[in-house]
């Protein structure tokens, strides 16, 4: 048992609890013995107005490992998102989210969440996850727009 | 002659006696263990108790002497308190084959020893000692080795650092990005061997991760055309896998996993914009080459080093591709005779799985330019074996024997924290480093707790009379936790009504609270059926109102410290600004100023570390301050120069060479050895 993931978290929690961007949430699941899972959160991430993500709140779940905060969390969206740096799986493909690359024990789950949310509507192609999106953003940006926009009508809160 | 005599004449009566009437804990009978317990039973000990919950191997005789060949399989804390009670009898050990982590080493049974040491393999083990020592309030002496490195220290409450204060380096996990696409390193390509290519092939693939990729219903054929995804690969390749054990098999393997996939992710452009693209491999090229190259020179080339231990040719790496190949397919098939479930794990005692993962990571190497590791390398790699040496933990029990000693003589400020260096570092010519004992961290999430005990009855008691316990010595708006679990706090009061026992609060729990003020307590639970506790409903050992008052000093440093941490950001900011405008992160600005902060934070020399098989590191990075600490979120994006101007801190720290122990009656000063 790291005392010291379980401590962050409980701290994560209670800043969330203080304050958080607006249209965001992020629980603890609910766990059959009617506690809460520090290690996994439930998390809703809504898109940018002005995008064509707007008005979708896009569910995803954070997975904390044993060495969080050395290690970063699993972000996955349940289900799977339609996004160029998206796995089939679900799980997000970002440069903070990689231990290899921009992970540092020192970001907060605000920042992963805010993070993701500029990743919706600023994909980077040099990461490609899933060939579906990554093509249709590549060669059809109409459609992959309009792709969005239904996707964002299909997450409406 | 008396067996004490010369130890009386070396560290005198008194120390003899108290030694004599200690009763200490030894966690871990392994390679440090059965050096430490030989130690402790010649040099006055009378009450030991070991514990491991180990079996002994065959690969653990070369260096745990306690242990012979017919001990092979048998508990290694029944067989070392054996093997230590043939050399001296007079002395009382109990020996426990079981887990530390167990229920029933309670802090109170933690309490009944004079002095803790551990001689353990893993963080995990490590840091439960730790914290129930704390809890206990009783001294851990701490050690570990790794090859010929290797360290002591001493744990004691407010006195010293715990193994916690400073975070430790754990095992490396990669990307899955990495590790399908990219390679970049030796490690990606064993580890994708290891851990994809080998699952797949002879594992019970399951589809769920994204290590493998789940095939997609995807409707536009042309797209699909041009690029393909990761996911396609691996369901290609059990198409393939059906055909196993028939003519071309291998080839068609290979030109799979090595030339039309790698072809494949050659078309992602973007993805070599910044890195050198793969190159394919074709099996029929190569092995024409070989044909050739064998008819020329008709011999394999001479070398004076083991097969093992070079790099195989190309050709030799397909080889044992293919033949590898073969005969892991043959033993699956005959496995999944009488199974049809059945799979193969990697195992690098495992001859043929070794092969296997060794050429298809090195061709995968060889696809991206990266350097090829030998077959015994790859084997070191792979197993993440840590080389161990018997004389490192003879040296690091010896210097456990000197500090506990100094303990049990009252002396715990004078101990110090010594390491083992392989090679002298700089100017200095000794093997033997120490420094002192560091002070608590005041950011450490174990040891700046205050630990209380709570008896009560948790079949009766409820989360609101526990509550109402602690808000009743101070605290307020409570928020409790147990080991990641959120039992309640002022959004979520939904348990308020449930017994302790109903919630596994019970006996041996540790319970987080944090109040509003941020204050921190950690009660660990005793549980006593109502009867017991003498008419009372509970009985706190220890002051909640004493421990909060303390928090509140704790805080205020903190802020210090905080304050302090932000001054400095921003004279760093403004002397980087000023300096180096060069390079601009066009990232996002809070990270940009994380990463200073992190440099920034590399004070201690993180030089050395260690421990038999599991490394205790002294670490960069002090502790994980977020952001939210340091104040308000910093929007201004910072110039960040890109080699990180040091901060001039790492080079030297006030190191200490002097180990002093009392030898009769007189300190004398330790040998360094040279």
């Amino acid at each position: 048992m790291s005392g010291i993931c379980r401590s962050r978290l409980a701290e994560e929690r209670k800043q969330w609890r203080k304050d958080h961007p607006y249209g965001f949430y992020a629980r603890p699941e609910k766990k059959a013995d009617s506690t809460l899972d520090l290690m996994t959160w439930q998390v809703g991430i809504p898109g940018k107005p002005n995008t064509p993500w707007e008005n979708g709140v896009y569910k995803l779940s954070m997975t904390f490992p044993e060495d969080y905060p050395s290690k970063p969390p699993k972000c996955k969206f349940v289900p799977p998102l339609f996004h160029p740096n998206v796995y089939p799986s679900g799980t997000v493909c970002l440069s903070i989210l990689n231990e290899e690359e921009g992970w540092k024990p020192a970001i907060t789950i605000k920042q992963i969440l805010l993070g993701i949310q500029d990743l919706l509507n600023d994909p980077n192609p040099e990461s490609p996850a899933q060939s579906e999106a990554y093509v249709m953003f590549k060669k059809d940006k109409v459609s992959y727009e309009k792709r969005v926009r239904q996707q964002a009508k299909e997450n409406a809160p | 002659m008396e067996r004490n005599s010369h130890l009386r004449t070396t560290i005198g009566e008194p120390l003899l006696n108290t030694v004599g009437a200690s009763r200490v804990l030894m966690v871990g009978a392994g390679g440090i263990g059965c050096e430490l317990l030989k130690n402790l039973v010649m040099s006055g000990f009378q009450d030991i108790v070991i514990i491991d919950l180990d079996t002994i191997d065959l690969s653990n005789l070369n260096r745990q002497f306690l242990f012979q060949k017919q001990h092979i399989k048998k508990s290694k804390a029944k067989i070392a308190r054996e093997s230590a009670l043939e050399f001296n009898p007079n002395v009382r050990i109990e020996a426990r084959h079981q887990n530390i982590k167990e229920e029933e080493f309670s802090v109170e049974w933690f309490k009944g020893f004079d002095l803790v040491m551990n001689a353990l393999d893993n963080l995990d083990a490590r840091r439960h000692v730790n914290k129930m020592c704390l809890a206990a309030k009783v001294p851990l002496i701490e050690s570990g080795t790794a090859g010929y490195l290797g360290q002591v220290t001493v744990i004691s409450g407010d006195l010293t650092e715990c193994f916690d204060c400073l975070s430790k380096e754990t095992p490396k996990t990669f990307p899955v990005c990495t590790i399908r696409s990219t390679p970049s390193t030796p490690i990606h390509c064993i580890v994708w061997a290891k851990s994809y290519l080998f699952g797949l092939l002879f594992g019970n693939a399951e589809d769920d991760d994204d290590e493998v990729m789940v095939k997609e219903d995807n409707a536009d054929d042309e797209t699909a055309k041009e690029l393909e995804t990761l996911k396609a690969e691996s369901q290609a390749l059990k198409t393939i896998l059906a055909q196993a054990g028939q003519e071309g098999f291998t080839e068609l393997v290979f030109n799979k996993v090595f030339g039309t996939d790698i072809e494949r992710l050659r078309k992602m452009e973007d993805m070599w914009k910044t890195r050198a693209a793969p190159t394919p491999l074709n099996y029929n090229q190569i092995m024409d080459i070989t044909g050739h190259l064998s008819q020329q020179l008709n011999v394999a080339p001479e070398s004076t080093t083991l097969k093992d231990q070079r790099v195989w040719t190309l050709p030799e790496t397909v080889t044992v591709f293919g033949d590898s190949l073969v005969r892991l397919t043959e033993r699956l098939k005959e496995l999944r005779e009488s199974d049809p479930e059945a799979s193969i794990s990697f195992d690098k005692d495992d001859a043929e799985t070794l092969d296997f993962v060794t050429a298809t990571a090195n061709l995968r190497a060889h696809v991206y330019g990266i350097e090829e590791k030998s077959r015994f390398d790859v084997k070191a790699m792979a197993g993440n074996i840590i080389p161990a040496i018997a004389t490192t933990n003879a040296i690091v029990a010896g210097l456990m024997v000197m500090l506990a000693f100094k303990i049990l003589n009252k002396r715990i400020a004078d101990c110090k924290t010594t390491y083992l260096v392989y090679d002298s570092r700089g100017d200095r010519d000794q093997l033997l480093i120490s420094e002192k004992l560091a002070k608590p961290n005041p950011r450490c999430y174990i040891c700046r707790n205050a630990y209380i005990g709570l008896k009560i009855d948790t079949t009766t008691s409820t989360v609101q009379d526990f509550v109402d316990i602690m808000e009743d010595g101070g605290m307020t708006d409570v928020e409790i936790q147990e080991n990641g679990r959120v039992i309640h706090d002022p959004d979520f009061d939904d348990n308020l009504g449930k017994t302790l026992a109903e919630l596994q609060l019970t006996n041996g729990k540790f319970v987080d609270l944090v109040d509003v003020d941020d204050r921190k307590v950690i009660v660990y639970i005793i549980h006593r059926d109502s009867a017991a506790l003498d008419g009372e409903k509970f009985i706190l050992e220890g002051d909640v109102h004493k421990a909060l008052v303390q928090q509140d000093k704790l805080r205020k440093t903190l802020e210090q410290l905080k304050a302090a941490d932000a001054a400095e950001e921003a004279l760093e900011a403004a002397r980087k600004a000023a300096s180096a405008p060069a390079h601009k992160h066009v990232e996002d600005s809070d990270i940009v100023m994380l990463e200073e902060e992190e440099t920034r934070k590399r004070k201690r020399d993180g030089s050395l570390e260690i421990l038999e098989n599991g490394p205790l590191k002294k670490s960069s990075l002090t502790e994980p301050a977020h952001p939210s600490e340091l104040g308000g979120g910093s929007q201004q994006p910072h110039a960040v120069s890109n080699d990180g101007v040091g901060d001039g801190t790492s080079a030297e720290q006030a190191v200490d060479v002097d180990e002093v122990v009392m030898v009769d009656g007189e300190e004398v000063d330790v040998v360094i050895l040279e």
